[in-house]
C-alpha cells in the first residue's frame, strides 16, 4: 500500500489563499493546500475550523471571498455552469448522511446520475447500479428497497456507490465513518481503501475519527485559525506542538503508536 | 482523449480494443452477432473505468457467467479493473424484484390506509383530549408563549389576505346580484341577498379554505420536519408532551383566530358591496347601512361565526396529526402536507353541509 505522498504528482485540488467570511464570522484566512493524484487525504480540525465549509468550497456549493480553488487545473470559481457540470462529472461526494433521495428505489439513486448525465438505455443504467451496490458490498437485494428502510452503515454504502456511478477520479467524503458504529466504520474505512487502490482514486474526506486515520489515510491536512497549521503523515503530526494536536492524539497515545505503520 | 474503438479479429477470435473506455464512449462495439470472443486484445486502452469495463464485458459475453475471454496486453491496472468487474457482475445480472400490484390489492390498501387514518385520528382525539384534562389541572404549564406566536402567525397574518379576498367577493357578489335585482327595480334588496350570502356562507367558507390551504399546511409542513430533524423525539425524551407543547397551543390559536378572521371577512365583504352598491345601484352609503340595521338579525351573524371553531378544529386536529404521522423522509412531509389540505377542505365542505341541514331543521 502507497503510504507517502508521491514527491511532485500532477496536483488535483490546489487551494490558494482562499479567506471566507460567513455570517460575519472570518472562518478561513489565506488557506492553501494542494492534493496530488492518487493520494488519500484527511482533514481534520476543530470544531469550527470550516472543514466542512472548505469541502463545499472546493465542490462549488460556496463561494469564498477571495483565493482561488482549481481541480485537475480548472478553476472552479471562474468556469461556466456548462464547465462546472463536466467538471462535475469527475468527482463524487458522499454527504454526511448520505443525502439519498428519498422518493426513489437505491437502485434508482445509484442510476440516476447514469440516467442523467450519459446516453445509456435505463436497462444498462440500472446493471451499472447493481454493479456499483456490489462494489460496495451490499447484497442484490438491497436494489429494490426503499432508502428508508436501510440501517445507518447501508446508506452511506449507498450512498458511496452513488458518488462512484460515473467512475469519477476524485472522491469527497464528508466524515464517512460518523454515525456508524465500529465495526461498520471499519469496514467503511477498509472499503474505501480498497476502492481508492483498486479504482485508483484520489480521495479527500472530513473527519473526526482517529481510526480512520491510523488506518487508511497517505497525508493529513490539519486546520486551525484558519490556515492549514500541518501537513504530512501522523507520525509527523506528533511532532507539532498544537495544543489542539496534542489533545486529539493524546486520547490515542499509546494505541496509536502500536497501531501507526501496520 | 481518444474515442473507444474495437475490432474483431474472426480468424484469431480476438477482439482487438483500444482508446478510452467509459460509460459515454463505450457504446461503439461491432455487432458480434453470436460469435465467440476468446482474446481480448486491450494494448490500445488508454483509459478503463468500471463502467467502461462493464460495457465491453457484456458485449462480449451474452450471458452472464459465462467465462472471462483471455485478456491480452492489458495494462495491469486496466486487468485489475476488469477483473473487478468480472468477480461482481453476476449481482449486475439479477433482477431484483419490483413488486407490480393489480387494482384489486392498491385499492385494499387504499382502503385499509383509510381506515388507519380514521382510527389515528381517533386515537389522536383521544390522547388530545387526555391531555387538555391534564393541563386543566395545572395552570402553570399551559404554553402561553407558543400560544401567543401561534396567534400572531395565524390571525395577525392572515389578516391582510382575508380582507383582500372577501372585500373583492363582495364586490362579486353584489355586482352580479345588482345586474339582476337592477331589472326589477329591486336594488335596495341586494343589500338583504348580500348580508345573508356573507355573513352566513360565503365569510365561514372562504376563511375556513383559506386557513386550512395556509396554516394547516404550515403546521404540517412543520411538525413534520421537526419529526425527521428527531425534534419531537428529542422533546418527549425530555419529559415534554407533544401535545401540551406543539398542538395544543396551535389549536387554541386557530380556536380563537378562526372567528375573529370571519368577522373581518365580513365586514370586509359588506364594505365590497356597498362599494358597489354606491357606484352601480345609487345605494348611498347610509342608505346601505340603515338597510343593514333593518334586516339583519343577530342570528345571522351567529349562525356565520358559530360553525367557524368547529372548522378550526377540525382543521388543527388534521393538521397536527397528519405533521405527528409524518415518517422519517422528505417524500413523507410533502404527501402529509398535501392530505392535510385536501382532508381538511373535505371536512369543511361536509361540515358545512351538516350545518346548513341542521339550522334548516330547526328553523334557525
Amino acid at each position: 500500500m502507497a503510504r507517502m505522498a508521491e514527491p511532485v504528482a500532477e496536483s488535483v485540488i490546489e487551494v490558494r489563499d482562499v479567506s471566507t467570511t460567513l455570517g460575519g464570522r472570518s472562518i478561513h484566512r489565506g488557506l492553501s493546500l494542494s492534493v496530488a493524484r492518487g493520494e488519500v487525504i484527511a482533514l481534520i480540525g476543530g470544531s469550527g475550523t470550516g472543514k466542512s465549509v472548505l469541502l463545499r468550497e472546493i465542490i462549488g456549493l460556496l463561494r469564498p471571498r477571495t483565493g482561488s480553488i482549481d481541480l485537475f487545473g480548472q478553476s472552479v470559481l471562474d468556469s461556466s455552469g456548462e464547465q462546472m457540470n463536466l467538471l462535475r462529472r469527475r468527482f463524487g461526494v458522499l454527504f454526511q448522511d448520505g443525502a439519498l433521495f428519498s422518493s426513489l428505489t437505491v437502485e434508482d439513486n445509484v442510476a440516476t446520475p447514469l440516467f442523467e448525465h450519459t446516453n445509456l438505455p435505463h436497462a444498462i443504467c440500472r446493471q451499472l447500479a447493481r454493479l456499483k451496490l456490489a462494489l460496495v458490498g451490499l447484497a442484490p437485494d438491497v436494489a429494490a428497497r426503499q432508502p428508508s428502510t436501510l440501517s445507518g452503515g447501508m446508506r452511506k454504502r449507498v450512498a458511496l456507490a452513488r458518488a462512484l456511478a460515473l467512475d469519477p477520479e476524485l472522491l469527497f467524503l464528508d466524515e464517512p465513518t460518523s454515525g456508524l458504529d465500529p465495526i461498520s466504520a471499519r469496514a467503511f474505512d477498509a472499503l474505501i481503501r480498497l476502492l481508492a487502490d483498486s479504482l485508483g482514486l484520489t480521495v479527500f474526506l472530513v473527519t473526526h475519527d482517529l481510526d480512520t486515520l491510523f488506518s487508511i489515510i497517505d497525508r493529513v491536512i490539519v486546520l486551525a485559525d484558519g490556515r492549514v497549521l500541518g501537513s504530512g503523515t501522523v507520525a509527523e503530526l506528533r511532532h507539532i506542538d498544537d495544543p489542539w494536536l496534542n489533545d486529539y492524539f493524546a486520547a490515542r497515545a499509546s494505541e496509536g503508536e502500536t497501531r501507526h505503520g501496520t | 482523449m481518444t474515442a473507444a474503438h474495437a475490432d474483431f479479429d474472426e480468424a484469431r477470435s480476438t477482439l482487438i480494443v483500444s482508446g478510452d473506455w467509459h460509460a459515454d464512449t463505450a457504446s461503439v462495439l461491432p455487432p458480434l452477432d453470436g460469435k465467440t470472443v476468446r482474446v481480448i486484445d486491450g494494448a490500445g486502452v488508454t483509459r478503463l473505468d468500471t463502467n467502461g469495463a462493464w460495457l465491453l464485458l457484456n458485449a462480449v459475453r451474452p450471458q452472464a457467467g459465462a467465462p472471462l475471454p483471455a485478456l491480452q496486453a492489458f495494462q495491469p491496472r486496466h486487468r485489475a479493473i476488469l477483473e473487478l468487474v468480472d468477480r461482481h457482475s453476476a449481482a449486475s445480472a439479477a433482477q431484483p424484484e419490483h413488486r407490480c400490484e393489480n387494482v384489486l390489492a392498491s385499492a385494499g390498501r387504499g382502503a385499509l390506509t383509510m381506515a388507519t387514518h380514521a382510527l389515528g385520528l381517533l386515537d389522536f382525539v383521544g390522547r388530545l383530549f387526555a391531555e387538555l384534562l391534564t393541563l386543566l389541572g395545572k395552570p402553570g404549564s399551559w404554553r402561553w408563549r407558543e400560544f401567543a406566536s401561534q396567534v400572531s402567525l395565524v390571525f395577525v397574518g392572515a389578516i391582510p389576505i382575508v380582507i383582500s379576498m372577501m372585500f373583492l367577493l363582495g364586490v362579486v357578489f353584489a355586482y352580479l346580484l345588482g345586474d339582476q335585482a337592477k331589472q326589477y327595480g329591486a336594488n335596495i334588496f341586494v343589500v338583504d341577498g348580500l348580508l345573508l350570502a356573507i355573513l352566513r356562507e360565503i365569510s365561514p367558507i372562504i376563511v375556513a379554505v383559506l386557513v386550512a390551504g395556509r396554516t394547516g399546511a404550515a403546521i404540517t409542513a412543520q411538525l413534520g420536519t421537526m419529526k425527521v430533524t428527531e425534534e419531537i423525539d428529542a422533546l418527549t425524551t425530555l419529559g415534554l408532551s407533544p401535545l401540551a407543547v406543539l398542538v395544543i397551543p396551535r389549536m387554541l390559536a386557530l380556536l380563537l383566530a378562526m372567528p375573529l378572521l370571519v368577522f373581518i371577512g365580513d365586514i370586509a365583504g359588506i364594505a365590497g358591496g356597498m362599494l358597489v352598491a354606491q357606484l352601480q345601484l345609487d345605494i348611498s352609503y347610509s342608505m346601505f347601512l340603515d338597510r343593514v340595521q333593518d334586516v339583519i338579525q343577530l342570528k345571522t351573524l351567529l349562525v356565520g361565526l358559530g360553525k367557524t371553531p368547529v372548522f378550526a378544529m377540525f382543521i388543527a386536529l388534521i393538521a397536527c396529526r397528519m405533521g405527528l404521522s409524518v415518517t422519517r423522509d422528505a417524500r413523507s412531509v410533502g404527501v402529509n402536507t398535501t392530505s392535510t389540505v385536501v382532508q381538511s377542505l373535505v371536512a369543511i365542505i361536509i361540515l358545512n353541509a351538516i350545518f346548513v341541514v341542521m339550522f334548516v331543521r330547526l328553523d334557525i
